[in-house]
């Protein structure tokens, strides 16, 4: 069983979360814009990385927030959980900004 | 030997940024206690007031005083971004008292019950023999408080009469 660390809540068993897909994928601004095929991207296509993998947890049994996690999709070892589109790398950008 | 019994008591959930000190301090001056702002943690003093997330807390307090307590919420918190529900309709409060409480819990739930890890003060949400439950620990006997939705407390109570062979906490309503 996984030991997932929600952001808010800390480390729990996986039997507390909701897995919810690939995490970052943005809403298009203006769907009627998009024709059938890129719509149909947004929807349906993913990524399925074989290795690191950006996806969203819900933590349906604890508090019900949404964050992400980045998991290697083979060894299945997280390497980070953290609150939605703050990723290690983002955090860093900012602080460099700050 | 454990020991357990179902609670009337009243059930708040309250919604509001834990930032914001104008949310938090008129929250404050109603309730009489503070909030408790750390993950996994409870206060008790008038009532008992567990942290269930960043933005969302849960009192719980004595049944005739719940809808007082709201109505006095709504009017010191009214025009902020706030949410104020009374859950006592919906929610039932188990307590169980006694020191093999953790080991009868760990048969069904993942969390480390442990009184080094889980003592007085502490809380948490999670899966209870597959039932979303708040577990608190609110008594150094110790006694646990078990806060379920009312569909799933007999159910819930049934579970805990047949791992302790006890007849304890019929349901009378
Ligand atoms: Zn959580």
């Amino acid at each position: 069983m996984l030991l997932i660390a929600c952001p808010y809540c800390g480390e729990r068993a996986e039997t507390e979360f909701s897995y919810g897909g690939e995490a970052g994928i943005a809403r298009p601004k203006d769907p009627h814009a998009l024709s059938d095929e890129q719509w149909a991207d947004y929807l349906f296509m993913r990524k399925n990385s074989r290795g690191m993998h950006r996806e969203l947890w819900n933590h349906a049994q604890g508090c019900r927030r949404w964050f992400e996690v980045e998991r290697d999709t083979v060894s299945y070892v997280i390497k980070e959980c953290y609150e939605i589109a703050t990723p290690a790398t983002s955090r860093d950008n900012q602080s460099r900004a700050d | 030997m454990t020991d357990f019994s179902r609670v009337d008591l009243g059930h708040i959930n309250l919604r509001g940024s834990a930032e914001d000190s104008r949310f938090v301090d008129g929250a404050t001056k109603v309730l009489g206690q503070s909030l408790p702002l750390a993950a996994n943690t409870l206060t008790q003093s008038l009532h008992r007031i567990y942290w269930l997330g960043p933005d969302e807390w849960q009192v719980v307090t004595e049944s005739d005083r719940a809808a007082d307590l709201v109505r006095q919420l709504e009017a010191a918190l009214a025009g902020q971004h706030v949410a104020i529900n009374d859950l006592s309709g919906g929610q039932v409060a188990l307590q169980l008292t006694g020191t093999d409480v953790p080991e009868l819990l760990a048969r069904a739930c993942t969390l480390d019950l442990h009184p080094s890890l889980f003592g007085v003060g502490d809380c948490a949400q999670s899966g209870l023999a597959k039932t979303n439950v708040l577990l608190g620990c609110i008594g150094e006997t110790p006694v646990y408080e078990i806060i379920v939705r009312r569909s799933y407390s007999e159910y819930l109570l049934r579970w805990l009469r047949q791992k302790t062979h006890s007849r304890a906490g019929s349901v009378s309503s």
